[in-house]
């Protein structure tokens, strides 16, 4: 198995990784030093685009081709995505706070390669403590040089802040991020135009995940085709992914992809807690269809996760046993989507939160036999379909989101839901 | 002409006009400075958001606008200690709503309600990206992980009868916590003294106790 | 094959050529595929917001599913409008915004008209598959005098808060929470104060936003719409007036994109209450012992007759007829020079400027040259304050990314968005203007007025400035590249009576008179009144007590005189001097012509008959030159007048009602058309205007809601009436030792207190004009300020 590549520093020194000092030691910011010295930007783009990375923040678009797009007009920015806040995912935390100077490295590199001068780190208001941990890593880089005017004497300059959202996951997604970021509400933007093009103030903007960037000083260092010759194709490199549910050993693991899922929850998770049995988990973050038991041996790639109609998302895997109320569970996913909604569009404010009351009061032993078709049909006025990816009514999709937990209940458990029918509510009795 | 701040503390104001220096464009400093207005008020009041909207030269609505949107500005009083439990499906699934109900019962209160010493608020939160360590509780946005009912009880009751001036996460976990999502590394030296987060630029760190 | 400006498209099986560039919904629209919508709106940007107008596009990877209001149509497009999926996505939409709606329609303004009530109907789902409890608000809360709101009602649209913010720029009205707790307000205790707020009711789809004057007055059913124009100020934006039983029960903007896009000021909006206001003049009064008495409509006449049998021409004159209609000051105009044998006649106040500049300056710009400008200088009355459809014009302008210089001596609401403006003391103008051209201050306001075309709007900032001063503007404006220049009046139809001769030296159709047969002018003509020299003055519709510069003249004029008729609605300070008072029918009761500040002639029509006895000035003049023995010179109604008019108005010719209706569109004709001609064609020239080198200056402006006489019967915005306060700059106020609040002493005239304000030019001082507490202060371009001792 291949080395880590974002975790090795942080296992290796467990309780100072995020300091300055074990950062050089560890030989941090040499990248940067000789890539400042004798490497062009296009050089640096190159090697990115070669790595044949995709994005880590869920949508997976490769992140070489998209600082491609970057109109080319000044100012632009770099905006780092770390608002990590989908149901189960926690694994930007761990790389904000346990090496926020990998990330920084990351980011100079990136701003370099992009001709960017500025750049923020969007970390969600209720990371304070990340969000402590880069300021101090920046403050530390500012005074050693490696941020701020003339950077190792190389003529180039960046300013780097954190802003601290307020509590509203939709600001992960890009656009409501970058509203947000302007102080507006965070309600996502039509596209086009794509942030490359008009992004933050209208200016062409590349928006990146956390964990995307700390990867860049790596693969700088190491080159974009040793990045791309780790694992399957199109899965390339090493994914975070964060365990946690009914598994002996929840945390983030640094992983390549192409393993199957038992190998996952059984090997690297350590198993269902108490031995109990597996009933299904979700595989990438809240709002991706979940699977069950007999797809234990399917591969762990982004293309083997759509086709079975699902997707690894944020890394997020929330692994259920047997004695989960999957109802509750579906209640509890649909009422996160309802509660973070931004509401600007009809089918989300509406229909998510509709979802949201038909399944509580089916958990309440009012529902109705209808209403598991109701639950379906409101999900497919949402997304309709409910194919994966979603086709969508809404502008963002974070509307569609919420049908997925629906989707798979109804699809892998419909007598628990029935179940919960009083008998005087099915028809025919 | 005077001030639109003038009656905030002198570190309050020295914030807002960093914070105003930090941007491109003064409107993006509404976040932040809504949280420097809630320790100046004590939460988000409406001479707070005229305030911020006399900084930023934007309408007071527009600040409301904002200031509601997001779930961590608090348009009513809350108690010194916001305790945040987290019903999220990693919480949920190891009980987290089990530690909402403790934790209310605890303080005496309904789901968003604060006890009547005024030092407790009780909220359920959605995930607060600490499910490795689940369930999960924040008191002013300082993380506890691998909480269970009955530490949660232990929880609300330390801080009622301890009234820590400043919340620090290592701490609390080392009483009340267990499970984690992934090493913590060093302790760290700062915590909140407010239910804002404790982030230096943005006006609640405070160095240790 | 498609040209460059057209693109085709194929919508549910059918090829379409369109016009390239615009949005889909629009596209679909005008070939007649009715797209629903919500949220879209032509005058607005796109949000994409409701999703009722998803429709189907193929794509890469086949169908998607697209808001057809944010889609821009390409070549190739393949749509579909009706397939199983968009019906299905439709009806869903549908259904989740009917979910949580109030079953209120039957006592609903906007039953009737109501989209979501026809969509309901047309795509809907029946029964209600809503079992939950539906969410509730506090019903219709005010969120200011004239707007209610009712969030149980509202579909999110984003309407409302994109015309207060994109087109007004006055962002008070926004959304606050999120998700299903999404719901549109205002600011605790901060009202919806834009002078366009009535805009929002218009544009709502629902019935969330409703005025309070249209509240349960009325329902779409029973309404009669009278297209017409909103006569208040001279930009006259093209409008309907709602009649329901008889009675006025709104006015609604109607979409003309030459000027006023759809949008009206509230002023335009709400004050049609002076129409039904319980004061109006009814019937004619005579003056007898001292009061009034009411007397027939022959007695008033005769006794006027009587009084102007015999005497001299010269010794007649007649102020106003800003507010009546072209065909109605053709006939004044006609009465006072071929029946009195006068030129002394003046629908100014000695408010505006040369009229021979208003009128007839040349080159003239329209609003559509102000759209389209690439620099705009406005140095004149603020917009917001005055003119404020144009200003909203000029902030599309700058939208569409024209360059703006702004030159005043106090704050305009066009200064946050101006590319320079220029701070002057008042008086100091023409000092300015010289160095600007020279190049040797103002570099950023002359390098903002380089991409042409310019247009120059320019006027008087304030009733205290040399009228003079707005030819210099002019006459600089003029040397600008691709100089378009837009002269400045405010009232009402004032071009239109300038037109129509209602000046000392104009004639009916931009004719100029030679300097020495002019007549006098309104401050000649009170001038000549006060000393004995003028014995009969009428009063058309004007109050020069209130209006002009010199209300102690006026006064004094009005009681020297011999005679006075006012031809009113209202007993007002300067009607009330008068010795006999014909009462004049107002907007909404007569029909004909009016003419805008760009020479924009439009119909306006009579929703209803005159109050009372009321009469048209033209029935009135008409049937005084009856008595007086020249009963065949007038015209006999409105329709004589407006062809004698095109026939006599070498400007207007070939204009005439008939004509405006059949061949503009509803959006009427710039005078001169292609058949008409412009004897006078008014090329400005430099002024030399003396700069004023007193210690202090004034400027005495007006705002938007003035004590006039229709806003003070305008219930629902009378109360917007602003605080008077003296404003005076920071630096002056240190030199007089005053504070915030402290009273000053304007011209040992006027107490009021002060408030220091960092916009005013230093050494002027700013006194809001025509409010009750500034009543009576002459504007004399220099005045003293003393700061009240002792009262600390
Ligand atoms: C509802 C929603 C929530 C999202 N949340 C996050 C998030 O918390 N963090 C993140 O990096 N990306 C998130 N994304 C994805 C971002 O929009 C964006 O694709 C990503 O930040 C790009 O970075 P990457 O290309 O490096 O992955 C979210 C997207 C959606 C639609
Ligand atoms: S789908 Fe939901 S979150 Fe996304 S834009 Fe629409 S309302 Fe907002
Ligand atoms: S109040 Fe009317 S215009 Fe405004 S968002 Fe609601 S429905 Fe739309
Ligand atoms: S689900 Fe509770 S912290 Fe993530
Ligand atoms: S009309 Fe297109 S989304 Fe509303």
């Amino acid at each position: 198995m291949t080395d880590p590549i974002l975790t090795a520093r942080m296992e290796a020194n467990r309780t100072d990784s995020n300091t300055i000092d074990r950062y050089l030691e560890t030989g941090g910011y040499e990248v940067l030093k000789n890539a400042l010295a004798s490497m062009t930007p296009e050089q640096i783009a190159e090697e990115v685009k070669a790595s044949n990375m995709r994005g880590r923040g869920g949508a997976g678009f490769p992140m070489g081709v998209k600082w491609g797009f970057l109109a080319d007009s000044d100012p632009k920015y770099l905006v780092i995505n770390g608002d990590e806040s989908e149901p189960g995912t926690f694994k930007d935390r761990q790389l904000l706070e346990r090496d926020p100077h990998q990330l920084i490295e990351g980011i100079v590199l990136a701003s370099y390669a992009l001709g960017v001068n500025r750049a923020f780190i969007y970390i969600r208001g209720e990371y304070p403590k990340p969000a402590r941990r880069v300021q101090r890593a920046i403050d530390e880089a500012y005074e050693k040089g490696f941020l701020g005017d003339d950077i190792l004497r190389s003529g180039f300059s960046l300013e780097v802040s954190v802003h601290l959202g307020g509590g509203a996951y939709i600001c992960g997604e890009e656009t409501a991020l970058l509203n947000s970021l302007e102080g507006r509400r965070g309600e996502p933007r039509l596209k086009p135009p794509f942030p490359a093009v008009e992004g933050l103030y209208a200016r062409p903007t590349i928006v990146n995940n956390v964990e995307s960037i700390s990867n860049v000083p790596w693969i700088v260092a190491n080159g974009g085709t040793s990045y791309a010759a780790i694992g399957p194709e199109r899965s390339a490199g090493t994914r975070m992914f964060s365990l946690s549910g009914h598994v002996n050993k929840p945390g983030n693991y640094e992983i390549v992809m192409g393993m199957t899922w038992r190998d996952l929850i059984y090997d690297v998770a350590g198993g269902i807690r108490d031995d109990r049995a597996l009933k299904t988990w979700i595989p990438g973050g809240a709002s991706a269809p979940w699977l069950v038991p007999e797809h234990l041996d399917a591969p762990l790639t982004i293309d083997d996760a759509t086709t079975l109609g699902t997707m690894l998302g944020s890394g997020a895997v929330v692994v259920m046993d047997e004695t989960t109320d999957v109802v509750k569970a579906a209640h509890s996913i649909v009422r996160f989507f309802a509660h973070e909604s931004c509401g600007q569009c009809t089918p989300c404010r509406e229909g998510t939160k509709w979802l949201q009351d038909i399944l509580e009061r089916i958990l309440r032993g009012e529902g109705r036999e209808k209403d598991i078709d109701l639950l379906l049909d409101v999900s497919d006025n949402i997304s309709p379909g409910l194919t994966w990816p979603p086709a969508m009514t809404t502008i963002c999709p974070l509307g569609p989101s919420a049908t997925a937990p629906i989707l798979s209940i109804t699809r892998y458990f419909l007598d628990e839901v029935k179940a919960y029918i009083p008998v005087s509510e099915v028809a025919g009795v | 002409m005077s001030s639109p701040i003038a009656t905030w503390s002198a570190e309050g104001q020295e914030r807002a006009q960093q914070l105003l220096a930090l941007y491109p464009d003064k409107r993006s400093a509404v976040m932040p400075l809504l949280y420097v207005a809630s320790l100046e008020h004590g939460h988000v009041t409406n001479e707070g958001m005229q305030q911020v909207a006399e900084l930023i030269g934007v309408t007071a609505t527009q600040v409301r606008s904002v200031a509601t949107f997001y779930t961590m500005y608090k348009h009513e009083p809350v108690g010194r200690y916001l305790v945040s439990v987290c019903t999220s499906i990693s919480c949920h699934l190891l009980g987290g709503d089990e530690v909402l109900d403790a934790a209310c019962g605890a303080a005496g209160v309904e789901v968003g309600g604060t006890s009547e010493d005024d030092l407790v608020t009780v909220e359920r939160v959605e995930c607060i990206g600490a499910c490795g360590g689940a369930p999960a509780v924040q008191v002013n946005y300082e993380l506890i992980e691998g909480v269970t009912d009955i530490k949660a009880i232990d929880l609300i009751d330390w801080l009622r009868n301890t009234t820590p001036e400043v919340v620090l996460a290592d701490e609390l976990q080392q009483l009340f916590g267990g499970q984690k999502s992934f090493d913590w590394g060093v302790p760290e030296p700062d915590g909140a003294i407010a239910p804002v987060p404790a982030f230096g630029p943005y006006g609640s760190a405070e160095e240790g106790r | 094959m498609s040209d460059t400006t057209t693109v085709s498209i194929t919508i549910n099986g059918v090829d379409h050529e369109v016009e390239a560039g615009q949005r889909l919904i629009t596209a679909a629209e005008k070939v007649g595929e009715y797209i629903p919508r919500f949220c879209h709106h032509d005058k607005l940007e796109p949000v994409g917001k409701c999703r009722m107008c998803l429709v189907e596009v193929e794509g890469p990877r086949g169908k998607q599913l697209v808001p057809s209001c944010t889609m821009i149509v390409n070549d190739g497009m393949v749509v579909d409008t009706e397939s199983e999926v968009v019906e299905k996505a439709q009806e869903g939409v549908l259904e989740f915004l009917l979910i949580n709606h109030p079953l209120d329609c039957p006592i609903c303004d906007k039953g009737g008209e109501c989209p979501l009530q026809d969509q309901t109907m047309a795509y809907g789902p029946g029964e209600s598959r809503f079992i939950e409890p539906k969410r509730t608000y506090e019903k219709p809360i005010p969120i200011s005098d004239v707007v209610l709101l009712d969030r149980e009602r509202c579909v999110l649209c984003d309407r409302c808060v994109r015309v207060a913010d994109d087109i007004a720029g006055d962002p008070l009205i926004t959304f606050n929470d999120r998700g299903n707790h999404v719901q549109i307000l205002t600011f605790p205790n901060e009202p919806f104060s834009s002078y366009f707020s009535g805009n929002t009711v218009q544009v709502c789809p629902v019935g969330a936003l409703t005025s309070v004057d249209y509240r349960f007055r009325a329902r779409p059913w029973d309404l009669e719409v009278t297209p017409t124009v909103a006569a208040h100020d001279t930009v006259q934006s093209t409008a309907e007036i709602h009649t329901s039983r008889g009675k006025i029960v709104r006015v609604y903007a109607a979409e003309n994109d030459h000027l006023n896009d759809g949008w009206l000021s509230d002023r335009d909006r709400f004050s049609f209450a002076a129409n039904h206001a319980p004061d109006r003049i009814v019937s004619p009064k005579r003056r007898v012992d001292g009061s009034f008495e009411d007397v027939s409509w022959p007695e008033a006449l005769n006794t006027i007759a009587e009084r102007l049998g015999g005497i001299a021409p010269e010794r007649v004159g007649a102020i106003g007829g800003a507010h009546n209609t072209n065909e109605e000051a053709y006939a004044l105009g006609k009465f006072l020079r071929e029946v009195v044998g006068t030129n002394n006649i003046d629908a100014q106040l000695g408010d505006g400027f040369n009229a021979q500049l208003a009128a007839a300056v040349t080159p003239r710009a329209t609003v559509d040259d102000v759209e389209s400008a690439g620099a705009i200088l406005v140095w004149g009355p603020d917009l917001k304050e005055t003119l404020p459809v144009l200003y909203l014009k000029v902030r599309k302008a700058v939208k569409n990314g024209a360059t703006l210089v702004v030159a005043s001596p106090w704050r305009t609401g066009l200064d946050s968005i101006a590319t320079s403006v220029v701070r002057y003391r008042a008086g100091s103008g023409q000092e300015v203007l010289r160095k600007l051209a020279q190049g040797s201050a103002h570099e950023d306001a002359a390098a903002a007025l380089t991409t042409g075309p310019v247009v120059t709007l320019f006027g008087r900032a304030s009733l205290s400035e040399d009228p003079r001063l707005a030819e210099s503007v002019a006459a600089y404006g003029r040397t600008l590249p691709d100089a378009r220049l837009m002269p400045l009046l405010t009232r009402s139809n004032v071009f239109g009576a300038l037109d129509m001769g209602l000046a000392p030296d104009l004639l009916p159709g931009r004719v100029g008179i030679e300097a020495g047969s002019a007549g006098l002018d309104a401050m000649g003509m009170l001038g000549a009144a006060a000393e004995g020299a003028l014995d009969v003055l009428f009063l058309v519709g004007s109050d020069p007590v209130r209006d002009c510069p010199d209300p102690a003249l006026a006064a004094k004029a009005l009681d020297q005189a011999d005679f006075v008729v006012a031809i009113d609605a209202f007993v007002t300070d300067s009607s009330a001097h008068a010795d006999v008072i014909l009462p004049a029918a107002l907007w909404g009761e007569v029909d004909g012509t009016m003419t805008n500040l760009e020479g924009r002639v439009q119909t306006v029509s009579a929703a209803f008959p005159p109050r009372g006895q009321a009469q048209s000035l033209l029935e009135i003049v008409r049937d005084l030159a009856a008595i007086m023995g020249s009963g065949d010179i007038l015209p006999k109604d409105t329709d004589t007048a407006s062809s004698s008019l095109a026939n006599e108005a070498p400007a207007y010719a070939g204009v005439s009602r008939e004509s405006i209706f059949f061949e503009s569109d509803g959006t009427g004709v710039v005078v001169p058309t292609g058949a008409g001609t412009q004897p006078l064609g008014y090329i400005p020239t430099d002024a030399a205007v003396p700069v004023v080198t007193d210690r202090f200056t004034l400027h005495f402006a007006p705002s938007l809601y003035d004590d006039g006489v229709i806003t003070r019967h305008a219930e629902s915005i009378a109360g917007l009436v602003p605080d008077v306060t003296v404003r005076i700059s920071p630096r002056d106020a240190s030199v007089l030792a005053v504070s915030d609040g402290a009273s000053v002493v304007i011209d040992d005239f006027l107490t009021l207190p002060v408030t220091i304000d960092a916009d005013v030019a230093q050494g002027s001082v700013v006194v809001p004009f025509n409010q009750v507490a500034t009543k009576g202060l002459i504007a004399a371009s220099a005045v003293s300020v003393e700061p009240v001792r002792g009262d600390v």
